[in-house]
């Protein structure tokens, strides 16, 4: 195993070389440059312009580019175009507030998910697994905005329920239980939405899952040895379905610290996925590298983990 | 036994924990919501206005969005500003004197004598040439006028009766910074030939007397031997053949503090201008300061700054907000992202507290400011992208004040609890015609073009009537507006007839065809701008009313200006200007400034036009400048050169109760009304505006 999880560890480094070679490549030959003084401003000279440009090594050919920010990155120096602050200070700055949300959605996701999927199995082809399974249809189809607006409209029109920011601003909590319950509604609120797709997803997954291990000859024996249906189901049935699940984790983790561009707008979240964002529409070169890189490293690592879990909950995989 | 038990144990507990997880995490989000359903919001004495975007820096020397210029609005002040009618007034700085500093040169110090002794006899009325004083020192007679401009200085010269020596000035641009070669140069020649010397980085400035040809081929040699022919620019500038200096004096107030308390002096205000002309700092305000020789600070209340040359929109140039030299002054520039832009410290009436990165700015009340005690505790600037969001924060009172699209004001238009602010705003929309494609350069195809849309329809249904048609290159409000510019009126029979005079002739499919070649043209604009892709649309369609086909293609921003505008590849344009107050449009129309990536982007030349752009520009009489700047929009909205749409009003809501202003009047009296828009803006008395339920504050 420890041979395994070095091998592929090198391997990642490899990759990760060259992800951050495309990703620079993609985003530096999109047409447009970084012009960070709005609309054709007339008040900028050639001058400023000529300064800009080489403050950022934008003179230079790509190659040099590259490898400028690659070291600038390394060394921690790397700054962004739009306000000259330290990349990684700017996408640190956002992850308390991104991880929350995204561990939210997470939470709900698979919770329900399971919770769903597993109800299904268990009457699956009667009416609760048809009801349960359109629901799901119907929540992947949902798209999200819409969702949020009619959410927005009718909470703050209906209820006067600040649905805005991390947390209530102008309030002053008189006690801490009230101030993270504020703060746990400002996270949940846009996480439920996040989590739409989620749920539908793991819980057609589990109950698929679910009912191609119950076709399996050992559950045919736990029945016919006179096993009780829940334990047949919940003990022998479920423990071999969890593995969608390990999967779903694996592909979520880079969602951790990806952003929900929409979704933060639209509720004033400040979340990576806007940080992100602003950083295309301003062609902010080094955030749009570090952030491709660091949210790289996590697919990279979300997999290997998920590689590594599996072995664990699985003794039927065995990492070479 | 054991096994068993466990056995019947984990059963019901992965049950329950199946169930349990999602309905815990329900039922703590239901308390959340009913909590927070409960909070009632104080806002307390502060205002909370909310805007889509987010500031990018808080320096005010380096920012160029609206939102951070709102922020650093109150917390920084200029030296001067403009007051509630838009006039110039003092704002740092108490009082300030304009005069205009004019050396002759002459052959040897006997023949200054003589000029000067000619002056005293011959002037009668110094008055009338605003003659101040004039002294002798050397070979040169210097004159202090106290009007700026270059004709009382002709009118004394030719009281001398003696010719003086002819003052010529090379301007000099090379690849590499250059003030020690040029430097070396003056030191080279004969020092008594040279007599100023001016540069900044790669911008420089020789003036000497006499020959041209010969100085300037020997400064080009000299160049060249340290930076190479490629890169290198000697231009003469065209001058009056003496030196014609502009000095303006501030005397600044006496009791202004910056908000760490440190005394504000003139040596704040150097600094400023220091930081401004330093490529590290890439200010985008620059080109304001690029023709000012020296800021001198004869002391700690006094500062004089001279002029290179006859420059009037320089007092403009000093509502700059003034950074504090001894926070920044030794500090290099690439600091300064790390501190003092997202904390900084200024004079204004707010003083900075708290920057949530995308979230909100709050700004808290100076205690100690120097034009009185603020009203309000604090104003907290947040930012929500999302329009609609913006909309319900404002209608649910979690913001007070929105600056709002002209369709959703509609909806504020009627209600009694909204003030409505409308503001002709300083910008306008327009279509540039490429001028360089053939089809475009016939004038009476763009007056043709220009009475083939509806404008009318356009202001009705896209800016849901807040706007007025555009006249050219003023809007409405600027004080030099030329009212006297007829709009060309919409008539499709008039287009109609100036295409088939001009040789275009409908075709078989209706589309107009000269020389084989159909008027079919692509018009271009950037994604995500509503009101533009608009205007394109009812542009198409008028267009195809009169037999001319026009494609719309729309590109995100960044590529449309990269791939077309900036390289003059485009057909026809929509786009806007947001102007300044300033009259200054050289950048804009002068036809050195059609090369590509400057802003001349459809091509424009004319030699009448060019002679007015530049002679506007240094000159300081006030009916002078509405003369020539009128002359000037006539002239371009003739030339059709755009066709030019409308000038849209800014709109804005605010709550009608939330607010009222006091503020002090004359001899000492206060001033109690509602929220005003005023020239300048609603927001020009924003330290003075109070919440009604905290009036005892406000009065005391």
């Amino acid at each position: 195993m420890t041979v395994f999880i070095i091998r592929r560890l090198l391997a990642s480094i490899v990759l990760l070389f060259f992800i951050s070679l495309i990703s620079f490549f993609i985003i530096t030959l999109t047409p447009g440059s970084p012009y960070p003084w709005g609309e054709l401003n007339p008040k900028v000279s050639e001058d400023v312009k000529r300064v800009f440009r080489e403050k950022f090594h934008l003179d230079k050919p790509l190659h040099e580019q590259y490898g400028f920010i690659m070291r600038d990155l390394f060394t921690g120096e790397l700054r962004s175009i739009k306000d000259e602050r330290p990349v990684l200070a700017k996408i640190a700055e956002r992850l308390p507030a991104t991880l929350a949300l995204n561990l939210g959605a997470l939470a709900l996701s698979l919770s329900f998910g399971l919770l769903l999927g597993v109800y299904g199995a268990r009457h699956a082809g009667r009416p609760p697994d048809v009801i349960t399974s359109i629901l799901a249809f119907v929540f992947i189809a949902l798209p999200g905005f819409w969702v949020s607006y009619l959410l927005a409209i009718g909470l703050v029109n209906y209820g006067a329920v600040p649905i805005l920011g991390t947390h209530t601003i102008g309030v002053t909590f008189s006690n801490g239980l009230e101030a993270f319950l504020d703060r746990w509604w400002h996270v949940m609120l846009p996480a439920s939405i996040l989590a739409i797709g989620g749920v539908a997803v793991q819980s057609r997954f589990i109950r698929a899952s679910m009912i191609e291990t119950l076709r399996e000859d050992y559950i045919r024996t736990a029945r016919a040895k006179g096993l009780d249906e829940n334990a047949v189901f919940y003990r022998h049935a479920l423990r071999n379905s969890v593995r969608p699940l390990i999967t779903g984790i694996g592909m979520l983790l880079p969602a951790l610290i990806g952003g929900a561009v929409i979704i933060e707008n639209i509720f004033a979240y400040p979340g990576m996925g806007r940080l992100g964002y602003e950083a295309v529409l301003e062609r902010d070169y080094p955030t749009l590298v570090a952030l491709n890189f660091v949210t790289a490293a996590l697919v990279l690592f979300g997999n290997l983990l998920a590689d590594v879990l599996y072995a664990v909950v699985d003794p039927r995989v065995r990492l070479e | 036994m054991g096994f068993l038990t466990e056995k019947i144990r984990i059963v019901p507990r992965l049950r329950t924990l199946i169930v349990g997880i999602p309905l815990l995490l329900a039922a703590v989000t239901a308390l959340a919501l009913w909590t927070v359903s409960r909070v009632t919001v104080d806002k307390k004495n502060e205002m909370y206005i909310g805007s889509i975007g987010e500031p990018g820096t808080l320096n005010p020397v380096q920012a160029a969005d609206s939102a951070s210029g709102s922020v650093t609005g109150v917390i920084f002040n200029g030296l001067l500003k403009y007051n509630a009618g838009l006039e110039i007034v003092g704002d740092l700085a108490a009082e300030w004197d304009l005069s205009q500093r004019s050396t002759f040169f002459f052959d040897s110090a006997e023949e200054a004598i003589l000029a000067a002794a000619n002056l005293e006899a011959g002037v009668m009325d110094r008055e009338e040439l605003h003659l101040r004083r004039y002294a002798v020192e050397g070979n040169r007679l210097e004159l202090e006028l106290s009007l700026p401009g270059v004709d009382d200085s002709e009118k004394l010269a030719t009281k001398f009766g003696v010719t003086p020596l002819t003052v010529r000035t090379l301007s000099v641009m090379a690849p590499k910074p250059l003030s020690d070669a040029l430097t070396l140069f003056a030191a080279k020649e004969s020092t008594a030939r040279v007599v100023r010397v001016w540069s900044n980085g790669n911008l420089g400035e020789l003036v000497f007397l006499g020959d041209d040809e010969a100085t300037r081929e020997r400064l080009r040699v000299w160049l060249a031997e340290r930076f190479g022919e490629e890169g290198l620019r000697i231009e003469p500038v065209q001058g009056p053949g003496f030196l014609a200096e502009p000095v303006v004096v501030f005397r600044l107030h006496d009791d202004v503090r910056w908000h760490d308390g440190a005394p504000f002096t003139s040596r704040d205000v150097k600094f400023t201008y220091e930081a401004i002309m330093d490529d590290r700092v890439a200010s985008p305000r620059k080109p304001d300061y690029e023709l000012v020789l020296s800021v001198e600070t004869p002391d700690a209340r006094r500062v004089r700054v001279v002029y290179r040359r006859p420059f009037s929109p320089a007092l403009e140039s000093w509502m700059m907000s003034v950074l504090p030299a001894h926070l920044l002054a030794g500090v290099p520039p690439d600091q300064w992202p790390l501190t003092f832009n997202r904390k900084p410290v200024g004079t204004g009436p707010f003083k900075f507290a708290e920057w949530k990165t995308n979230q909100f700015v709050r700004v808290a009340r100076n205690e100690d400011y120097f034009k009185g005690l603020p009203h309000l505790d604090g104003i907290v600037f947040r930012t929500l992208p999302d329009p609609l969001t913006l909309r319900l924060a404002f209608e649910t009172r979690q913001v007070d004040f929105w600056s709002a699209d002209p369709w959703a004001v509609g909806s504020f238009r009627a209600d009694e609890r909204f003030t409505l602010f409308t503001s002709p705003s300083n910008s306008y929309n327009y279509v540039g015609w490429n001028l360089r494609r053939p089809m475009f350069q016939d004038l009476r195809v763009r007056r043709a073009l220009a009475h083939a849309v509806n404008i009318d329809q356009m202001i009705r249904y896209i800016l849901y009537g807040y706007g007025t048609q555009s006249t050219g290159i003023f809007t409405p409000e600027m004080w030099f507006f030329n009212p006297r510019v007829r709009p060309l009126a919409y008539d499709p029979e008039s287009a109609r007839q100036l295409l088939d005079e001009a040789g275009w002739v409908p075709g078989k499919d209706g589309i107009r065809v000269k020389d084989g070649q159909r008027f079919a043209f692509t018009l271009i604009t950037n994604n995500g701008n509503v009101i533009r892709s608009d205007i394109a649309t009812l542009v198409q369609e008028n267009l195809r009313a009169v037999g001319i086909e026009v494609t719309v293609e729309m590109y995100e921003w960044a590529v449309f200006l990269k791939r077309f505008v900036n390289q003059g590849e485009f057909d026809a344009v929509v786009l806007g200007w947001a102007l300044g107050q300033g009259f200054d449009q050289f950048q804009i129309w002068h036809s050195s400034q059609a090369e590509p990536e400057r802003l001349n982007m459809v091509g424009y030349q004319s030699k009448e036009a060019d002679r007015l752009l530049e002679s506007v520009r240094e000159e300081f009489d006030r009916d002078e400048i509405i003369r020539q700047c009128g002359e000037l929009q006539q002239l371009i909205y003739d030339d059709q050169p755009y066709l030019f749409l409308f000038v849209p009003e800014g709109t804005s809501v605010m709550w009608k109760d939330a607010f009222r202003v006091k503020r002090p009047g004359p001899d000492g009296t206060w001033i109690d009304e509602p929220v005003k828009m005023t020239k300048a803006g609603w927001s020009h008395y924003l330290e003075w505006f109070y919440r009604p339920e905290y009036a005892t504050e406000a009065s005391e």
